[in-house]
């Protein structure tokens, strides 16, 4: 007798009554990446049924920003996708910002332009090494993520002095200008980045076994995408080439020359592969950003000492690291928003999670939760 | 409701007048997005309007924002945004007190089920016809709203007894 399952299943037809196993996968478990369970409902093999339980790291975002200044609050933003920190203080502070009608100057969009696509490779390094480790070259894709993760933390390390949360914008601008050296420091990086980009695609794209486990692993069309609520990559991957940064630009990204790239069928592989291209346009755009930067202020003159919002709200969408990071602020005077809201890109990815699983193995329901490249942070706010 | 453009109406709140004239709401501006307010009674046939009608076709549900608007009640804001067109809008349906239920969405946007639990727990809001109204981020047992503007800050440390806090406001 065979032992693969789809064999097994066929001699056991008929006379063999088999009974459904409860997995628990979570909360404390390295293929969640982070404080996230499900229950998987298995039949031999097969998941017939998977509930995800979220908020293990709800620290109440919301109540916090709503208790805080408008200033006070960016630092606990930085922490709701905590691999692309700078990402979440531009959603924070551009909302805030449209609100105010605070205009910021142009050198501090493009600095904020390059640290947010700087984010974006970052998160999107981390995706590929824990991916490729969820798929079975555990430790080579993660030390060449790593490598390259570095060098971006030491570069936003003397930019804004702290590597994860830097907290280095500002309402109306940045904390403070560029180092004197950073356009060589980032030329350098970026030269890196490119090279740690081809090692992933040779070790990656170019393994079969990777390829095979990957392709045709729950297909997703355009329509299913949107009605569950997918943007970003994941959206991208089904082939509807859609980014915010194009489609509702904001700060300087009309000026800037970038492609979407996009899957052709919305598989594990597509939603891998959209990434890797996309981190090429964040190197091109942050290399175009480095040639037009202007020279200027960093930081809106004559900014209030204490920012004061009277009546106003706004729903300001970006496009986060994982999809559609929008935030909603309403403002009734006083010094602290009166509601603040974060639509989470991974939250509303992960609802999903249960029509994608149903139907799979056990071990690619692991690879399928690694594709939608989560992150708990800002799944549970 | 007359299907005229009024002045200094944005196009897409003129186009869904024209689309939906039995609809009755109310425009506001936003700094991003025009706000249309409506009734909930008339929420799920504005909805499905937005969605079915090939001119508006409203095909992504983005965010569900629950608000407490303190004496005026719970609000639920939508946000919609249209693919085919590219145009996007903001709804709010006020939740009637004392009952705070509105109409669910989920069998029109499937998106909305897990906005509408993270709405329902956070501030109270009643969802009818929602398929798993169950806690989402919260503790599965706990009946706390703590995105009320009653609720005080530090309730959750209050009730672990970690502080010895005033007596919190019983929501």
């Amino acid at each position: 007798m065979s032992v693969w399952p789809e064999e097994r299943v066929t001699t056991a037809e008929g006379d063999l009554d088999t009974v459904d196993m409860t997995v628990n996968v979570g909360p404390q478990h390295p293929a969640t990446h982070g404080v996230f369970r499900m229950v998987l409902t298995v039949d031999g093999e097969l998941v017939v049924d998977c509930e995800p339980y979220i908020g293990y790291l709800h620290r109440g975002l919301e109540k916090l920003s709503e208790n805080a200044d408008y200033r006070q609050a960016m630092g606990w933003w930085d922490r709701t996708d905590y691999l692309a920190g700078m990402c979440c203080e531009g959603a924070y502070t551009m909302a805030v910002e449209k609100l105010a009608g605070i205009e910021v100057p142009e050198r501090a969009e493009y600095i904020r332009v390059i640290m947010m696509e700087l984010s974006r490779i970052n998160s999107h390094f981390m995706f590929l090494g824990a991916f490729g480790a969820d798929v079975g070259s555990f430790g080579t894709s993660f030390v060449y993520a790593w490598r390259e993760r570095e060098r971006i933390y030491d570069l936003f390390e003397e930019v804004a002095g702290d590597r994860m949360f830097p907290t280095y914008f500002r309402i109306g601008g940045v904390t403070m200008d560029l180092p004197d050296n950073f356009e060589s420091r980032c030329r350098w990086v970026l030269s890196s980045i490119r090279q740690g980009l081809e090692d992933f695609d040779g070790l990656l794209t170019g393994n079969e076994v990777f390829v095979e486990r990957c392709k045709d692993l729950t297909p997703v069309t355009p329509e299913q995408a949107i009605a569950w609520g997918f943007t970003g990559p994941m959206l991208r991957a089904t082939g509807v080439p859609w980014d915010i940064r194009k489609a509702e630009p904001y700060s300087v990204y009309p000026e800037l020359d970038f492609e979407i790239p996009v899957g052709l069928q919305g598989d594990v592989f597509d939603r891998f592969h959209v990434r890797l291209a996309e981190c090429y346009q964040s190197v091109r755009i942050i290399e175009q950003c480095l040639e037009q930067m202007p020279e200027g202020r960093v930081l809106a003159p004559k900014l209030p000492k204490t920012l004061r919002i009277n009546e106003g709200e706004i729903y300001m969408p970006t496009e986060g690291t994982k999809g559609e990071y929008g935030v909603y602020m309403m403002a009734r005077g006083g010094t602290q928003p009166y509601r603040a809201k974060l639509r989470s890109p991974s939250f509303c990815n992960l609802s999903a999670l249960k029509e994608l699983v149903v139907g799979s193995y056990v071990a690619d329901a692991i690879i399928i939760l690694g594709s939608l490249d989560i992150v708990l942070g800002e799944v549970d706010k | 409701m007359s299907a005229e453009a009024v002045i200094g109406e944005p196009e897409i709140v003129a186009l869904v007048r024209e689309r939906l004239p039995d609809i009755p709401f109310e425009f506001s501006e936003t700094k991003t997005y025009a706000d249309l307010r409506v009734a909930p009674e008339h929420l799920l046939a504005l909805v499905t309007g937005l969605r079915e009608d090939p001119e508006l076709s409203f095909d992504l549900l983005r965010n569900i924002v629950a608000m407490d608007m303190e004496e005026d009640g719970l609000e639920a804001k939508y946000q919609l945004y249209s693919f085919r067109h590219g145009h996007a809008l903001q709804l709010t349906a006020p939740a009637p007190i004392p009952s705070c239920e509105l109409p669910s969405i989920t069998g029109l946007y499937p998106a909305a089920n897990w906005h509408e639990r993270e709405a329902a727990e956070m501030v109270g809001l009643v969802f009818t016809g929602h398929p798993d109204p169950r806690n989402l981020l919260l503790e599965e047992d706990l009946r706390i709203h703590p995105l009320r503007k009653a609720h005080p800050l530090q309730k959750a440390e209050i009730l672990q007894g970690i502080e010895d806090g005033p007596p919190g406001v019983e929501v």
